[in-house]
């Protein structure tokens, strides 16, 4: 995926991606958002992933390590965080040709849903993206409110990678252990 | 006898005073028990409990400016210990005498239940799982509430605490829990105490400052905290030396 860099807007180490996405939806920022795991220890926990926003909504996903784009690539980007965020504006011109690439796409609620595990900003989501991202989603997204069908399958999936849990778990324990001392409890 | 359990969630959001209150007003019928907002930088156990209030809290003991029984406050069939909201407050308090207050609590009362932070990116945030014999994990059936979940646990059982159940909590009806709840049991150490549907009830309650079970105590979520209360089996622990344990609690050696 090939964007112009854009004016830098925000940069921080966030521990919720919820919040980055409900503030990215509150501002209406056209534009895109790079996050990056600080747990490089885990699976897929290396490189970057990309998504890209139309006044707010979630358009694009991308994921540097993998180079996955679409829903697989927000499962990539599905590690616990901190994560490193970086906003940068657009304006939509520039993002109209990326935009084209459908298989990047993604449902407008679906990081929503997936990285911020708030369903009830993927419903405000849904609500702000317009009706003909809603319909040409299809299948992928609960584009029925309330429809929760594909998000459950994405966490059953998310629970089927014993690999992926067992490397969050370990990566967790020696974390623990290494803050124990450093916490002087 | 006295145990105490540390409500933990890794993920802010996901209901978990609420139900820290459900679940000690539902253990109440069998229990005297008493529930501390151990989440001293974002308290909110207060306005649940119907104790925006209170004159003195948590902080002023954590400050030494009050004893733990100035700051206990009889509510809905509970013994309440609420903390500020003030940046004052969480600035002048001291974490560490959670433990003083924990073990002073543990002489009275059958169960206590800390409402901890929903982080584990501090030394304050992560003392109440460090303190607690158990943890009970309030979850959201997504990707980051579960994994968050992961990371909780893992804490508390490298600082030899050990994992009493699981509560679902805000759970769609869209959403089939049980095949969810299934694969999640098979990464923790303890099981489903229940799962907890999404509740316009819960939100009223917490509008008008009542605890949900005090506010509609007929309802499906009210049911669901009751269910997971009748699963929790309480451990006795040996009363006498209750006060030793707490003020005693650290991490095991072998790290």
């Amino acid at each position: 995926m090939k964007l112009p860099r854009g004016r830098l807007d925000k940069s921080r180490v966030v521990t919720d991606l919820r919040d980055t996405l409900a503030d990215v939806l509150d501002r209406e920022l056209t534009g895109y958002a790079v996050f990056e795991s600080q747990e490089t220890l885990l699976l897929d926990g290396e490189g970057r992933g990309v998504i890209t926003f139309t006044d707010g909504v979630p358009v694009l996903a991308y994921h540097t390590g993998t180079d996955r784009g679409g829903p697989p690539a927000l499962a990539d980007l599905a590690v616990p965080g901190p994560y490193h965020v970086s906003l940068y504006a657009l304006d939509a011109a520039d993002l109209e040709s990326a935009h084209g690439a459908g298989e990047l796409q993604v449902p407008p609620g679906m990081p929503a849903e997936r990285l911020g595990g708030d369903p009830a900003l993927a419903d405000s989501t849904r609500r702000a993206a317009p009706d003909e991202r809603l319909s040409a989603m299809g299948d992928g997204d609960a584009a029925v409110p309330g429809d929760g069908t594909a998000e459950q399958s994405a966490v059953e999936a998310f629970l089927d990678d014993a690999e992926k849990i067992e490397a969050i778990k370990q990566q967790a324990r020696s974390e623990a252990r290494e803050r124990a001392q450093e916490w002087d409890f | 006898m006295v145990e105490v359990f540390a409500v933990a969630s890794g993920k802010g959001g996901t209901g978990k005073t609420t139900s820290t209150v459900a679940l000690g007003m539902a253990l109440s019928d069998r229990y005297d028990v008493t529930v501390v907002d151990a989440d001293t930088g974002m308290a909110n156990l207060l306005f649940h409990a119907g104790l925006s209030d209170a004159e003195t809290t948590l902080h002023d003991v954590l400050a030494d400016d009050a004893p733990v029984e100035a700051a206990t406050y009889d509510r809905f069939g509970l013994t309440v210990v609420p903390c500020g909201t003030s940046l004052d407050g969480f600035r002048d308090a001291d974490p560490d005498r959670l433990r003083d207050v924990v073990a002073t609590l543990a002489k009275d009362t059958d169960i206590i239940l800390l409402d901890s932070p929903p982080a584990l990116d501090s030394r304050t945030a992560v003392l109440p799982i460090v303190l607690a014999d158990r943890i009970v994990v309030v979850l959201q059936p997504t990707i980051p509430a579960i994994s968050d979940g992961l990371k909780v646990q893992e804490y508390a059982t490298t600082y030899d605490t050990d994992v009493a159940g699981l509560l679902f909590n805000k759970v769609r009806e869209s959403e089939s829990i049980e095949q969810v709840s299934e694969k999640t049991e098979r990464y923790f150490d303890g099981p489903t105490l229940a799962s907890v549907p999404e509740s316009e009830r819960a939100r009223e309650a917490r509008r008008a400052g009542r605890p949900l079970l005090a506010h509609a105590p007929e309802c499906e979520a009210a049911s669901a905290y009751r269910e997971a209360a009748e699963s929790l089996t309480v451990r006795n622990g040996a009363a006498a030396d209750a006060a030793d344990r707490f003020q005693s609690a650290v991490i095991p050696e072998s790290l």
